[in-house]
């Protein structure tokens, strides 16, 4: 069955112009379901942290797009992402969050698999209590793994395989962020919280990169980070956001402050710089703290929002950790009623795509002229005709 | 049922993988035939895999020796 095709043209014009994204991409099975081969499961997406399994053996099972998956730290101390299936019988293996001591066994006919992702057992395989047979190659039968690569602690994958190296893709990000190619120190437990939200994964994007929002949905910030002291960041077919040259550092009542990135460098003393890694990893750099947020979509309509924290030493205190996370969630809060009030007007038959401020909506744009650009790729891969037979 | 029968089914009713490994073990040894000990000794294997217990190595031997493992 033919799958029904939008059209991107509009979004793809130059700002003054351009439209955003039709209402399908936001509500349409068949639509998004293209939408998330070409945009998700083709590129370079998050999935996780590296602090979700921060000892040897740690395994967490994890779905995207519907896909099992397994993230372990495996006994090398490698983080590995693999698909949480049995090479047997295609039975789920790891039901929830724990540590593997030793072999991953399948809990149906314990086939058992190394951390590595190595097939090290096949119990009664040739008969019983004969566990090997000549047709069964252990070496062909390992866990299936997902091409995976990380920074800044997130953990993203590249379904699909087949995605330049992730050092290309982002190449211009890790240079932009390269003063803060540090050591990231998770804050732990008190400093990571969930947000499920009623929206498509995109409007989190949209609603992330762009300035234009701050005075009116976080009147808070207006005291100390007015609109006129942020810009905006636009880099064409890579990445986009916001910055600010007004930074103030998160304040105790008692004045102290968290230590700075080391050799940070003068530039960022009153900067900082939040940008959407496209598709749906959001990422803030600041002289003292950092975060990283997943969007994890859900279905079309829903996402869950993953958000992680980090400071520049491991021994920060844990009251201020504390504060501050409460103080980044309420932010984060107050933009819920945007994104999922954005997701209910997707249903607005006349609404068509929106028009852009030339001036305040430039980073929205170039994520949807991305998301475009992406969807239009993966359907010119996907139409070529079959070669024909001699 | 035997006691051994009886400990095992309340090891695993209690999902103590470690002592299964021992007790399948016991009933490797006490086994009529090659094929009973070695499909006991399966058992004590992968738990003792799963579980990353010191006799994982002296098991693995024992099945290997009788060819029944890589």
């Amino acid at each position: 069955m033919d799958t029904p095709q939008t059209d991107l043209s509009a979004v793809r014009r130059p700002i003054q112009q351009a439209r955003g994204l039709p209402n399908a991409h936001y509500i349409d099975d068949a639509v998004v379901a293209e939408e998330n081969q070409a945009v998700l499961a083709s590129q370079w997406a998050g999935l996780a942290v590296a602090s979700d399994v921060p000892e040897t053996g740690d395994a967490v099972p994890l779905t995207f797009l519907g896909m099992p998956l397994l993230l372990v730290r495996a006994k090398s101390g490698t983080v590995r992402v693999f698909q949480n299936i049995c090479r047997h019988r295609g039975m789920i293996l790891v039901e929830e969050p724990r540590k593997i001591e030793g072999a991953i066994r399948c809990p149906y006919h314990s086939w058992c698999y190394s951390t590595e992702g190595k097939l090290v057992s096949t119990p009664h395989v040739g008969g019983p209590g004969q566990n090997t047979h000549e047709d069964i190659d252990r070496s062909l039968l390992g866990l299936i793994e997902v091409r995976s690569h990380i920074w800044r602690d997130v953990v993203w994958i590249n379904l699909s395989g087949d995605a330049p190296e992730f050092e290309e893709v982002f190449a211009d990000l890790i240079r932009r962020w390269s003063d803060f190619d540090k050591p990231l120190y998770h804050g732990g437990a008190n400093s990571q919280f969930q947000l499920p939200v009623g929206c498509n994964w995109k409007l989190a994007v949209e609603n992330f990169c762009e300035s234009y929002h701050l005075p009116w949905i976080h009147p808070g910030l207006n005291s100390y980070s007015r609109l006129e002291d942020h810009y905006n960041i636009e880099e064409s077919g890579k990445f986009s956001g916001q910055g600010t040259l007004v930074y103030r550092q998160f304040k105790a009542e008692d004045g102290s402050v968290f230590p700075d990135f080391p050799d940070v460098g003068e530039k960022w003393s009153d900067a900082a710089e939040y940008i959407a890694a496209y598709p749906n990893v959001l990422l803030g750099a600041q002289r003292d703290h950092a975060f990283a947020i997943i969007l994890v979509p859900e279905a079309k309509d829903r996402t869950v929002e993953h958000v992680h924290l980090y400071y520049a030493e491991s021994d920060t205190s844990e009251e201020m950790r504390v504060s501050n996370a409460t103080l980044w969630k309420g932010v984060f809060v107050e933009d819920i009623f945007v994104v999922e009030g954005m997701q209910r007007g997707r249903m607005g038959s006349g609404f068509d795509g929106g028009k852009f401020s030339p001036a305040m909506d430039g980073p929205t744009h170039c994520f949807h002229d991305w998301v475009a650009g992406k969807i239009q790729g993966y359907r010119d891969n996907t139409n070529q005709p079959a070669q024909a037979a001699e | 049922m035997n006691d051994l029968d009886q400990r095992l089914l309340a090891a695993h009713d209690a999902e103590d993988y470690a002592a299964l490994v021992g007790l399948y073990t016991q009933a490797a040894d006490a086994a009529k035939d090659l094929d009973a000990a070695c499909f006991y000794l399966t058992h004590a294997y992968i738990f003792a895999l799963e579980q990353n217990h010191p006799d994982q190595g002296d098991l693995h031997a024992r099945l290997k020796a009788h060819g029944r493992e890589e």
